[in-house]
C-alpha cells in the first residue's frame, strides 16, 4: 500500500464519530475518579523515587492525575491487546492470496481461537462487555461503511481488489458472532478491519493505542476533569511519546497457540506456548479492580 | 530467616485419593529445596492437608520448583504454606551488584504447579502471600485442570509490596504470575499478571527521528502504579463446592453503591462471574452475551493497604468453606 493511501485510511479511521471510540467508554477512568484516586498526592515519598512527573513547574493536579491514569491504562491495555492484533494480521495475510485454497477456513478457525483466548484473558466483566460491543460495531462498520458501493465502477483492470476475500472472512465472523458462538472482541475485530483495508500491522497497532488514548482524553473532557484545550495540548505534547513507548514495549510480544495436551488429559482448546514469557499480560491489577467496579457507581455517564 | 544456599531445581508430586471417609496419598514425593508435609487432619471427611515448604524459608535466584498434584475422585486437598513465600535476590558476597548486570533469565526464581482435579474433587490452594524482596525476579505458572463441571477449586494467589518493615515498597524487579484454569478441556480463564519495574519510557525514540520532538516523561515505577495498596490478591472460585461463596459475594457486591470519595478506601474488591462457553449456543441467543444463568465460577480481586486487611477480608468471605472442610481445617488455613 502506498503511503498516500495509508495516510488517507488513517484519517478515516481516526474520525471521532466512528465506533473506534470517543465518548463511549471510559475504560475505568470514571470509576478511578469516583473511588478517590485523583486525590492521591504525587509521589515523592523517598529519595529513590525518580518517577511520576518531576518536571517543574508541575502540571495542575487534575491534569497530572489524568496523565497518570492514561499511562497506566495504556500500558496494561497495550500488553493485553497488541499481541492479538499482530496475531490477527498474521492470520489474515495468507487469505489475501487466492491461490491458497482453504486459507479462509483455516483463518476463521484461528480467529475463533484467538477470540476465545482473549475472552479467557479478559476477566473483568465490564471490560469484556465494552470490548464485545465495540468489536461487533467495527465489523458492521467494515461491511456497511468500508466496502465498495455496488453502484461504483469496478477498479481499473490490473489492480484486482484483494480485500474481497478478507471482507468475506469478516462477514463470516460477524455471522458467528450473531449466532452467539464467537464473542467478537475489539482487538480481534480491529485486526480484521485494518488487515482488510490493507493497513500495515505496525500502523494498525499504533493507531489502536492512539484511539484508546484519545478516548480516555475525550472521557476526561466529558467528565470535566480536563478542558478541551488542555486535552489537545496533552495529545500533541504528552501522549505521543507514551504511545510510541508502549507500542515499542510490546513489539516483541506475541501469541503462540499450539495443539498439545498434557498426558491423559484431553483439551479442546489449543494451549498457549509462553516459554519466553512475552505473551499478553495484565500489568495493572489496580485498574482491573476499579474497572470491574464500574457498575457499582451510584451515578455514572459511561458504560465502562 | 533465610540460610544462604545454592539455587536448586526441586520437583514434587502428590497424588491423593479418597477411601471411604479418608483421604490417602498414594504418592507424596519431593526433592530439595522443596518439601511437602502432611499433618493428620483428624476429620471424618476425605480431606488431606499438605504444606508446601522450602528449605531455608524462602527461594533464591535461580531456584526452580515444580509441583504436580492429582486430586482423586471425591477427595479434598488443601495446599498451604507456612508464612509468606519470600523471594530473595542473590548478590555476590558482600557487594551490592547493580540490578541490571545480573538480572537475566538465569537469575529468575520460578515455581510451577500443575493440578488435576477429578470429578467431585476439591482443591483448595490457600497459601500465604508471595513477598518479593528488593531487586528480586519471580515467575510462577499454575495450571488447573478441572476434569468435569463437578470438580471444584478455590485458588488464592496474592503478593505484597515487599519487606515493609525495611521500607521496601514495590522495589522488586519483576513479578509474573500465570493462573490458567481448564474445565472439561476448555480454557475458562488465563490470568497473566506482569509487574515489571520501570517498564516503558526507557526506549530511545524511533531511529528515523534524530531529534525527538518531545521530552519523554520519567518512567512510572511499580509503586506509582500500585499505590496506595500494599497487597493484591486474586481468588478463583470454580465448581459446585464454591457456589455458596460465589452467591453471597455476588449479593454483597451488587448491594454496593459507590459515591464520590476524596481518598481511596483502605480495601477494595471486585468480582466477575466466569461461565463456560456453550458449544451448543446456537439455540440460545444470549447464552454467550449475558452474565446470567448458571455460573461455573468467579474471579475475585482484592487490594488492601495492609496485608492483614486483605487476609481478614478473605477469611470472612471464605467462611462458608467451614461447612466443606470443617472448622478446624479452615482455621488452619487462616491461622
Amino acid at each position: 500500500m502506498d503511503e498516500d493511501t495509508e495516510m488517507y485510511l488513517m484519517l478515516l479511521l481516526s474520525d471521532g464519530n466512528l465506533p473506534t471510540g470517543s465518548f463511549v467508554a471510559s475504560s475505568g477512568l470514571e470509576a478511578y475518579v469516583k473511588h478517590g484516586f485523583f486525590g492521591i498526592p504525587s509521589s515523592n515519598s523517598g529519595p529513590t523515587r525518580t518517577s511520576s512527573l518531576t518536571s517543574s513547574p508541575s502540571p495542575p493536579s487534575l491534569t497530572r492525575s489524568t496523565i497518570n491514569f492514561i499511562r497506566d491504562s495504556l500500558q496494561t491495555y497495550a500488553h493485553c491487546s497488541l499481541p492479538f492484533i499482530s496475531a490477527v494480521h498474521d492470520v489474515c495475510r495468507p487469505v489475501k492470496d487466492e491461490s491458497a485454497t482453504g486459507a479462509a477456513d483455516d483463518a476463521l478457525t484461528s480467529l475463533k481461537e484467538l477470540d476465545d483466548l482473549y475472552e479467557s484473558m479478559t476477566l473483568n466483566h465490564i471490560a469484556r462487555r465494552a470490548s464485545k460491543a465495540q468489536g461487533v460495531a467495527l465489523l458492521t462498520l467494515l461491511s456497511r461503511g468500508m466496502t465498495r458501493p455496488l453502484w461504483l465502477q469496478d477498479p481499473p483492470a490490473g489492480s484486482p481488489d484483494k480485500s474481497i476475500l478478507l471482507e468475506k472472512l469478516a462477514d463470516d465472523l460477524k455471522l458467528e458472532i450473531r449466532k452467539g458462538v464467537v464473542y467478537g472482541h475489539l482487538p480481534i475485530c480491529w485486526g480484521i478491519l485494518t488487515a482488510t483495508l490493507g493497513l500495515s500491522c505496525e500502523r494498525s497497532k499504533h493507531l489502536h493505542i492512539f484511539l484508546h488514548a484519545r478516548s480516555l482524553v475525550s472521557a476526561s473532557i466529558r467528565m470535566n476533569t480536563l478542558g478541551p484545550y488542555a486535552a489537545q495540548q496533552l495529545l500533541l505534547h504528552v501522549i505521543r511519546p507514551l504511545i510510541d513507548n508502549v507500542v515499542m514495549d510490546c513489539s516483541k510480544s506475541q501469541i503462540c497457540l499450539v495443539r498439545r495436551s498434557p498426558s491423559t488429559i484431553v483439551l479442546v482448546d489449543p494451549t498457549v506456548d509462553d516459554e519466553e514469557e512475552n505473551g499478553p499480560a495484565t500489568t495493572w491489577p489496580l485498574g482491573e479492580i476499579l474497572g470491574a467496579r464500574h457498575d457499582l457507581q451510584h451515578s455514572r455517564i459511561f458504560n465502562s | 530467616m533465610l540460610v544462604p544456599r545454592q539455587a536448586a531445581h526441586g520437583k514434587g508430586r502428590a497424588v491423593l485419593h479418597a477411601s471411604g471417609t479418608e483421604a490417602i496419598f498414594s504418592e507424596l514425593s519431593y526433592q530439595y529445596p522443596l518439601k511437602l508435609l502432611s499433618p493428620d487432619t483428624h476429620a471424618d471427611i476425605p480431606l488431606a492437608i499438605a504444606y508446601i515448604l522450602s528449605y531455608g524459608g524462602g527461594l533464591v535466584s535461580g531456584d526452580r520448583i515444580e509441583l504436580d498434584v492429582d486430586v482423586g475422585l471425591h477427595s479434598m486437598l488443601m495446599l498451604l504454606t507456612q508464612g509468606s513465600t519470600k523471594v530473595f535476590k542473590t548478590r555476590s558476597r558482600g557487594s551490592h551488584v547493580s540490578t541490571s548486570s545480573i538480572s537475566n533469565a538465569s537469575g529468575k526464581t520460578t515455581q510451577s504447579l500443575t493440578a488435576r482435579i477429578r470429578p467431585n474433587a476439591l482443591l483448595l490452594l490457600l497459601p500465604d502471600p508471595v513477598t518479593c524482596f528488593e531487586s528480586s525476579s519471580y515467575s510462577q505458572t499454575q495450571t488447573f485442570y478441572l476434569e468435569s463441571v463437578s470438580s471444584s477449586a478455590v485458588i488464592l494467589d496474592w503478593f505484597t509490596s515487599g519487606r515493609m518493615a525495611r521500607g521496601e515498597e514495590w522495589d522488586f524487579e519483576r513479578y509474573r504470575s500465570v493462573n490458567e484454569v481448564w474445565i472439561a478441556g476448555r480454557r475458562i480463564a488465563r490470568d497473566v499478571m506482569l509487574l515489571e519495574q520501570s517498564s516503558g519510557s526507557r526506549h530511545s525514540p524511533t531511529s528515523q527521528l534524530d531529534t525527538p520532538p518531545y521530552i519523554p516523561l520519567p518512567s512510572r515505577s511499580l509503586a506509582d502504579r500500585l499505590r496506595p495498596y500494599a497487597c493484591y490478591a486474586t481468588l478463583f472460585l470454580f465448581g459446585p463446592q464454591t457456589e455458596k461463596i460465589i452467591v453471597s459475594l455476588s449479593c454483597a457486591y451488587d448491594a454496593l453503591s459507590q459515591m464520590q470519595i476524596a481518598q481511596p478506601d483502605p480495601l477494595i474488591w471486585s468480582i466477575s462471574r466466569l461461565t463456560l462457553k456453550e458449544d451448543s449456543a446456537k439455540d440460545s441467543e444470549d447464552s454467550l452475551h449475558e452474565q446470567g444463568g448458571r455460573g461455573n465460577g468467579a474471579i475475585v480481586r482484592v487490594a488492601g493497604m495492609l496485608t492483614e486487611l486483605v487476609r481478614n477480608w478473605l477469611r470472612a468471605s471464605l467462611g462458608e468453606l467451614e461447612d466443606v472442610v470443617g472448622v478446624d481445617s479452615f482455621r488452619t488455613a487462616f491461622a
